[in-house]
């Protein structure tokens, strides 16, 4: 039905990347402040804490309509590779967020207001840029079909892919 | 310049955006309404249970 | 006394012209004695230029461009929002306005050229395709029009004097036009993938 709707699948997809900006819009915004790249005169915890709500808000959205989107294709997107590739990055980028928030609530308040934070903070917040693009590029990736089971011999790629017609055709 | 509160930037500044926000308004309602049409027409009323439209 | 008028009130004058303009173009139809002569580009843009070349020969460049595209519009949606919902009094509101507007404006302006670079990367992959789209269209104006008010009227206005001399409402109006002209430029561009 979501994707068979005049415009449910639309919207929805449309939804899920506009929150982008709310989501991944905010946490760039952090990560930019620990790097001293916005905003080098304000302090960095107090952009951190104030967007935290922000961003959240967004991450919920694109958690929801992320999960009806699979849902609504779901064999589609669970043997697609960049999927599977994204998934993991969204699990890495989350352990990052935690050590990174729990590394900045153990640091030294001196830093606060220098214009770029620690070294550690500093790596976290690179390590996060990196993974979140990543996940913007493979959800980009998902809808093309480069490496759909039925164009792919390879074998790990199968694998990687869970092609399991095509691995047991082999 | 003048120091009154209204000036060339201020005013120019307000009328704008007071133009760029009825622009958008007229253009997402007219967008609503046809979209409402368009589902309408596909399926025969704009129901918001047990239309395919809505999952 | 006219000259005198202009001179004092430059900016009012080019926005009303700028207004005059977009009716006169709108009621004489000028814009549909244009339209023809644009598809020429557009087909150049698609089948001659070699970044149409390479969208179209290559389609794993076409879709990393493509999130390139995404990010930036992140971007420029994370800085937006901070500046705009300052401006509404609705975030940060304990650090100055004129600090939020200063420290976010230089990222705006590099998030939006990346935007636009890959943005045309992106349009000349499928340019004779979005030659004929309203969507895309809308999304060309209201890029121009956000791109202008960013650039000629809010930040001239908001770098000029301290935030508490400008009236509530004008900085309020300020920020709404700006989030929803770069929503409304975000969203029609969502628009173009699926038409």
């Amino acid at each position: 039905m979501l994707v068979s709707g005049y415009y449910s699948w639309n919207w929805l997809e449309a939804t899920h990347v506009l929150t982008l900006m709310i989501s991944i819009g905010s946490l760039f915004i952090i990560d930019f402040r620990m790097l001293g790249w916005v905003l080098p005169d304000v302090s960095a915890t107090a952009i951190a804490d104030r967007l935290h709500k922000p961003m959240i808000i967004g991450f919920s959205i694109m958690f929801i309509t992320g999960i009806l989107l699979v849902y609504a294709k779901p064999v589609e997107n669970v043997q697609s590779l960049w999927f599977r590739i994204k998934m993991i990055l969204l699990v890495l980028a989350f352990i990052n967020a935690w050590v990174f928030n729990s590394r900045m609530r153990a640091a030294d308040g001196t830093w606060d207001s220098t214009r770029v934070a620690p070294k550690p903070l500093r790596t976290g917040a690179i390590i996060s840029l990196c993974l979140w693009c990543g996940v913007v590029a493979m959800g980009r990736f998902i809808p093309y079909d480069w490496v759909d089971c039925p164009k792919v011999s390879n074998t790990a790629l199968l694998w990687a892919s869970g092609c399991v017609e095509q691995l047991n055709a082999l | 310049m003048n120091n009154s509160k209204w000036d060339d930037r201020t005013i120019a500044a307000a009328s704008s955006s007071v133009i760029i926000v009825g622009a958008l308004l007229y253009y997402w309602v007219g967008e609503v309404q046809s979209t409402v049409e368009l589902l309408e027409r596909a399926y025969g009323s704009l129901k918001f249970f047990n239309n395919p439209m809505i999952f | 006394m006219l000259s005198n008028f202009l001179s004092n009130y430059r900016s009012v004058t080019s926005l009303a012209f700028i207004v005059l303009a977009v009716v006169l173009v709108e009621f004489f139809e000028v814009r549909a004695s244009i339209y023809p002569s644009l598809l020429p580009f557009f087909e150049w843009l698609k089948y001659s230029s070699w970044i149409g070349y390479l969208g179209i020969t290559y389609g794993s460049v076409y879709a990393t461009v493509q999130a390139g595209h995404l990010i930036s519009m992140a971007i420029i949606g994370g800085t937006v929002l901070v500046t705009d919902l300052r401006l509404l009094g609705v975030l940060l509101k304990d650090i100055p306005s004129e600090t939020i507007t200063k420290g976010t404006h230089q990222c705006f302006k590099y998030s939006l050229s990346v935007a636009i670079a890959t943005g045309i990367f992106c349009a000349a992959g499928v340019a004779d395709k979005v030659y004929y789209m309203p969507v895309f269209w809308i999304k060309m104006l209201a890029l121009l029009a956000g791109s202008g008010f960013v650039f000629f009227i809010k930040q001239p206005l908001l770098n000029s004097r301290s935030h508490s001399e400008i009236g509530q409402w004008t900085l309020r109006i300020l920020a709404v036009a700006s989030i929803f002209i770069w929503f409304t430029v975000a969203a029609t561009g969502r628009w173009i993938g699926f038409s």
